[in-house]
């Protein structure tokens, strides 16, 4: 803050983007907004639009929520999700904080790398209850719903989840939808559990039944490209290489074409108090991985020898390479 | 998040519903002589959004754009990839990949030659998208809808019964358990049941209702529960000794 000139910062979070206020003051807060205001000696401050999140933080309850509050602030971490009737209420413009809060946020505490290996032990846990539980003649949403309840009921305060099933058709996952689950089906699905605020992630494979040849040599591509990412990721290694190191890898067998937007959106991407944290995994991100930051590397993409498919594990960047945090089995899940 | 079951039953929301609202819509954008109300939407404030046309984006944020003349289109954030499954259970027929949301609708309004837009509370839009409209030579002016109608207080009524009655069937299982346990009991029964969305607070004392933070129940407790059914919003509140 006395760098850039500021004298007090406001971390805005609402239900979507809780994180840039969470980054401060880690409170699960279950209202719509929520603002800290810091001063540049260090003073913190909360308030909150719903009373019950007052009352729990023992915060002062704002009449208008906002407008007292924000009055004056030099810098707003959050500004870009912020109503502008929230905005407009600080006065002058001010200026955004939120890269420079991202930046400080990327390269994680001790308690914060604590969090997040609870968050991967949770993951791994429900991907073993995912596999566990799917089964032919069971629909999408059923399957989710199983998952969710599981990890929940073992602590999980939120979980971004996205599934797809099918053969060579499906192109992407979504939220579950009433299909119903049937042998040779290819299962995909991401599983993001966050704990204490942090999230982890895991993507795998499950095929209902015997896989296919075309499914095997696809997984066959995505293990070798997940695990050139994971040979390679370590401190002063660009995101761009990581990417570049899992691209590769479907180039080499002819399948380059599919490393695009057209059929995926990225390689990877770091978690924390977002389940999808920049910098992203991409050919043209020159991000400089530092130690401490916690990245999935995951070559998730459509091939035509399977449909989608997705495979990948949460990382810790360490001082010499990385660690892997999942422990879940790198394959490709049959039952 | 959403991660439940997003689909469309005809039979619950027929198309002529979509028809009634967005002709609602067209009026008021004739009382104020505009030609083209601008909706914002993403995985939080999506209401608007969806009594309007049925989207729901379940990650990321888009932009609804309701022409006076013309079909509904989509500046969508997401992959074209669900671009299949979102018109399986929207109104959309046309959905424009935007990953820069506002040069895609001033790109539209371009091609349309409009001037100037009608934004669903406008003071609500977002920083980051009302800067660079507010900046452009698009001007925009404020639009209130009314947006209850029969049909969504069915649907309400339809998410308060499915609320009420899965609460008040699971909440004695949660005596002995620790509020997580029982959130787990309470996500998979609500979502079997079909809710898109679900937000559990408990309360086992004096304090408001809070999330699960792995507190033992005892047998006097209260659980609050917002559950989303087909896009609407129930909330309900039950206390055990019933």
């Amino acid at each position: 803050m006395a760098e850039r000139g500021w004298d007090s910062m406001l971390l805005y979070g609402n239900a979507w983007r809780k994180d840039p206020f969470r980054s401060l003051v880690n409170f699960n807060f279950s209202g719509d907004h929520a603002l800290a205001r810091l001063s540049r000696s260090g003073e913190v401050a909360v308030t909150f639009s719903d009373p019950w999140d007052s009352e729990i933080a023992s915060a002062s309850v704002q009449p208008e929520f906002v407008r007292a509050f924000i009055a004056g602030a030099s810098a707003v971490a959050g500004l870009e999700f912020m109503e502008e009737r929230f905005v407009a209420a600080c006065g002058a413009l001010p200026a955004s904080a939120t890269a420079d809060v991202e930046e400080l946020r990327r390269v994680k505490t001790a308690d914060e790398i604590g969090y997040i290996q609870r968050a991967c032990e949770l993951a791994d846990r429900g991907y073993q209850r995912f596999a566990e539980a799917a089964e032919p003649g069971m629909r999408e949403f059923e399957l989710v719903a199983e998952v969710e309840g599981f990890l929940k009921e073992n602590g999980a305060e939120d979980n971004f989840m996205l599934i797809a099933s099918g053969g060579t058709e499906v192109v992407g996952m979504k939220p579950p939808t009433d299909r119903v689950l049937r042998k040779g089906d290819s299962i995909t699905t991401e599983l993001t559990p966050q704990v204490n605020g942090y999230y982890a992630q895991i993507c795998r494979t499950l095929v209902l039944g015997d896989p296919s040849p075309g499914q095997l040599q696809s997984f066959a591509i995505f293990s070798e490209a997940q695990q050139a990412a994971e040979d390679l990721i370590k401190p002063g290694i660009t995101a761009a290489a990581a990417a570049r190191a899992q691209n590769d890898v479907f180039r080499k067998y002819g399948y380059g074409d599919y490393t695009g937007s057209k059929y995926t959106r990225v390689r990877g991407h770091c978690l924390g108090l977002y389940p999808d944290e920049t910098p992203h995994i991409l050919e043209d991100v020159d991000y400089v991985l530092k130690e401490d930051m916690v990245v999935i590397a995951h070559p998730n993409t459509y091939l035509p020898l399977s449909g989608y498919m997705v495979f990948g594990d949460t990382m810790l960047i360490t001082e010499t390479g990385n660690t892997r945090l999942n422990r879940t089995e790198k394959k490709l899940f049959t039952k | 998040m959403k991660r439940g079951l997003i689909t469309w039953d005809k039979t619950e929301l027929p198309p002529s519903v979509f028809d009634a609202r967005l002709a609602k819509v067209r009026d008021a954008l004739a009382k104020q002589d505009l030609p083209a109300l601008l909706v914002y939407s993403d995985v939080w404030r999506s209401n608007e959004g969806r009594h309007l046309t049925n989207y729901m984006p379940y990650w990321n944020r888009s932009l609804i754009v309701l022409p006076r003349e013309g079909a509904p289109v989509l500046l969508c954030g997401l992959s074209p990839r669900v671009y299949p499954w979102i018109k399986s259970v929207t109104v959309f027929e046309e959905i424009r990949p935007a990953s820069k949301l506002v040069p895609t609708l001033l790109q539209l309004c371009a091609e349309r030659g409009w001037t100037k837009l009608g934004v669903l509370d406008l003071a609500r839009l977002p920083h980051e998208i009302s800067l660079p409209l507010q900046a452009s030579d698009v001007k925009t002016s404020d639009v209130k809808l009314e947006l209850t109608d029969d049909a969504e207080i069915a649907m309400l009524r339809r998410a308060e019964q499915m609320a009420r009655e899965i609460l008040t069937a699971e909440l004695p299982k949660g005596v002995g358990l620790t509020d997580y346990q029982f959130s787990g009991l309470l996500e998979r029964a609500f979502r079997r049941a079909g809710a898109e969305d679900l937000l559990l607070l408990f309360n086992t004392g004096n304090s408001a209702p809070r999330p699960a933070r792995g507190a033992m129940l005892g047998d006097k407790y209260s659980v609050a529960v917002a559950l989303e059914y087909r896009g609407h919003w129930a909330r309900v509140m039950q206390g055990l000794p019933l």
